[in-house]
């Protein structure tokens, strides 16, 4: 029990040391008693928690334990303890590793809660079914996001180049990328980050193409035709210096503070718009966001709105029934919505966005502005991703990195993906 | 029943009799048993958490355990996947074994070079010992990985310093050709606890062999090649075993420095990285611990072969 104590009164910190020990001491009868783990920022956290302590007083007798971590730290600490039957009763979820949990019986099915404790009837349809597996309910979305370019608008004004708008092309990128390269008005900088091996990027590219990364039982939906023009086109773009070298683009580790953007490498970066926030805390120039490039003036559907991430009830808690609840608070409850604002992504439910939108900052209505006006630039939401979705995707970046390096040209390039990409799908 | 005992205990203990069963015990635990008492928590540590796991894992080993469901038996085919159809397994093996082959020898040279030159009465000896030394305490720490990071990235203080003599360094820790080399060159710096060792046998070398030898006209180098080597055998060997099981079982730094990845193009892929990504990563712990029980044998097989070759080039004083 001590050292329980001392674990929640490290991450509480001392200020709330009285109030925690409360907690404890009923948390001995295990009577309304929660475990919420998510992933996350600083700023995240100090947002859930208020919202927390606000169920805690609304609801006599509950208490609610919050822990979270970042995002790589946080599936292999979800999965050991789910492994020893020590999981959270709330669990964030992630649109990738949704299935795999429902699939193991990890999660507690919603729909029996659906219109009693759980009113998400104003939730859109698509982002519903978005957090179902095999026909139940396992996630409710807590907000919709959508893959975005993050831009240094600074840096394109001085060099003397246009934002990108929606009707930006990959050739027109190119050129854009190039000139900002050459005006050299910053050391060791370059137009765009090399994105050959950002999934989202490469499957924005696909989608625009009719293609996509897998199909719906779970194969790999490009051929290698597809993967070597894509490199082709990465290719010529560092010959042309419109995007960063391969030793600069692989310090990258694919979190907001090591992309070539943040590291003041690049004019821009590719993300998802829940990270506007994010991005613009950690860069000190203005940021814009914009949408992908275009393969044509005309393409469209490249883009999807998903769920930017779900509340899962874990199948060990002791009470579904009040895991639901505290769910549906998180989404529903006005005041609740207005400390979260939009975070985790625009917020599901039309009544909360009706609340929230003439609260916003700045960056919230860019945000909101960004994915509500997507329009025919998105296409319908792609089917769950397999599992060894996760290995697909450092094999896009390991290839890319190959061909980036001059190991491999784009054709070989092209091939040995789907070859590894193929293999993995088939080992699952 | 009890007075019976006891009385045999104190007659073991005292007169030295042949003891019962019991008796022995209790004579052990009278004799010894503060003794076991202090091992306690290394014993407890020992079975607890190195044994119990390790006969786990190797149950592991044998089925498809994913952390989440129940595990199934899947017999040895864990195994035949890393022998036939893991390349991955293979560029691991080949950056780990790269690693340990680059590492060892460079950084017990230097230890070596250090510890001589430290042998020659310096004043503050004991200063520059524990100076020399504190690389070593450091060394597996996430924050020496991190300021690794920050040194040999783009515009790092190592490019900086090149760029004084008009050098454009590439990013070392980011380019597939040099990262493993910014590893090697962070466990060399690490050279302090095989240099303390190397000081020690340094000084069991008897001074008069030297002021012998240098009578008889032997140059230093000579002197090194002919007494402080061959003598120093013992302590070389020692050093080599134990810094080569520890190479093998490096992880923190390239899981900082390559961010997890073992990148770019798998240049930094660990063996130890490689056995985490597959456990924690992809949830394949009935791999991973296949995995890791190959590692258990690689060490094994190339620690007796060390023991098997010492004897040409060992020399014992006895």
């Amino acid at each position: 029990m001590t050292m329980r104590m001392t674990r929640r009164n490290l991450l509480a910190g001392g200020a709330a040391l009285l109030s925690y020990s409360m907690l404890a001491s009923s948390a001995l009868s295990q009577e309304g008693r929660l475990r919420v783990l998510w992933w996350g920022s600083q700023a995240r956290a100090d947002r859930t928690n208020k919202v927390n302590q606000l169920f805690q007083s609304e609801n006599q007798g509950v208490s609610i334990n919050g822990e979270f971590l970042g995002w790589s730290d946080y599936w292999p600490r979800l999965a050991t303890q789910v492994a020893g039957r020590n999981a959270p009763d709330v669990i964030q979820m992630d649109y990738r590793y949704i299935v795999e949990y429902a699939r193991r019986g990890a999660l507690a099915p919603l729909d029996d809660y659906l219109g009693s404790t759980l009113n998400v009837e104003d939730f859109d349809k698509v982002q519903i079914e978005g957090g179902s597996v095999d026909g139940k309910l396992y996630g409710i979305s807590l907000g919709a996001n959508s893959a975005a370019m993050m831009v240094n608008a600074v840096a394109f004004e001085e060099a003397g180049v246009d934002l990108p708008t929606p009707n930006t092309t990959w050739d027109d990128m190119a050129r854009i990328g190039a000139e900002i390269t050459k005006a050299g008005k910053r050391k060791g900088f370059y137009g765009i980050a090399d994105g050959s091996g950002v999934e989202p990027l490469f499957e924005n590219w696909l989608r625009q193409r009719g293609k996509a990364l897998f199909t719906a039982d779970g194969k790999i939906a490009y051929d290698a035709n597809d993967a070597a023009e894509w490199f082709a086109m990465w290719t010529a773009m560092r010959e042309a210096e419109a995007c960063v070298p391969p030793d600069i683009q692989a310090l990258d580790q694919y979190t907001v503070e090591t992309s070539p953007l943040s590291l003041g490498k690049a004019a821009a970066s590719y993300a998802h718009s829940n990270q506007f926030v994010a991005y613009q805390g950690v860069n000190k120039d203005k940021l814009a966001l914009n949408n992908f490039p275009l393969i044509g003036k005309d393409a469209k559907g490249g883009h999807y709105r998903k769920p930017s991430m779900f509340f899962s009830v874990s199948a060990q808690t002791q009470d579904p029934e009040l895991g639901a609840k505290y769910v549906n608070f998180f989404v529903k409850d006005p005041k609740a919505a207005e400390i979260l604002g939009v975070e985790r992504g625009v917020p599901e439910s039309a009544a909360v966005r009706e609340q929230l939108a003439p609260t916003l900052d700045e960056l919230g209505r860019a945000m909101l502005d960004y994915v509500s006006g997507l329009g025919a630039l998105a296409g319908a939401l792609p089917p769950p991703p397999p599992s060894g979705a996760g290995e697909a995707e450092f094999a896009l970046r390991t290839v890319a990195e190959q061909v980036g390096f001059g190991q491999l040209d784009a054709k070989q390039g092209g091939e040995t993906l789907v070859n590894e990409v193929s293999q993995i799908l088939s080992r699952g | 029943m009890a007075a019976v005992q006891d009385s045999t205990v104190a007659v073991g203990a005292g007169a030295n009799a042949r003891p019962t069963a019991q008796g022995r015990l209790a004579s052990i635990w009278t004799k010894h048993g503060a003794g076991y008492m202090f091992l306690l928590p290394w014993l407890v540590g020992f079975f607890g958490l190195t044994l119990g796991p390790a006969v786990a894992s190797f149950y592991l080993s044998f089925t498809n355990f994913d952390l989440i469901r129940s595990s199934e038996w899947v017999g040895t085919a864990n195994y035949v996947r890393i022998a036939t159809a893991d390349p991955k397994f293979a560029a691991a093996i080949k950056v780990t074994f790269l690693y340990v082959v680059l590492s060892v020898p460079f950084k017990l040279a230097f230890a070596l070079l250090v510890a001589i030159l430290l042998n020659r009465g310096i004043k503050g000896l004991t200063v520059y010992r524990a100076i020399f030394y504190l690389p070593s305490l450091l060394g597996g720490s996430v924050a020496i990985a991190v300021l690794w990071r920050q040194l040999f990235a783009g515009d790092g203080l190592i490019n900086s310093l090149l760029a004084q003599f008009g050098i454009e360094g590439p990013s070392w820790i980011s380019h597939p050709d040099y990262s493993l080399w910014t590893l090697v060159v962070l466990s060399v710096w690490q050279f302090g606890s095989p240099m303390i060792i190397f000081l020690a046998g340094l000084r069991q070398i008897p001074t008069d062999m030297y002021e012998a030898a240098s009578l008889d006209g032997a140059s230093k180098f000579r002197q090194f090649y002919k007494i402080t080597l061959p003598l120093l055998t013992p302590v070389i060997f020692f050093n080599a075993v134990v810094q080569t099981i520890e190479a093998f079982k490096a992880f923190t730094p390239a899981f900082i420095i390559s961010g997890g990845t073992g990148g770019p193009i798998n240049s930094t892929l660990f063996y130890t990285l490689y056995l985490y990504q597959e456990a924690f990563g992809n949830f394949r712990m009935g791999y991973a611990s296949a995995l890791a029980w190959i590692l258990v044998l690689i060490i094994g097989l190339f620690t007796a072969f060390s023991f098997l070759t010492s004897r040409y080039w060992v020399h014992y004083d006895d």
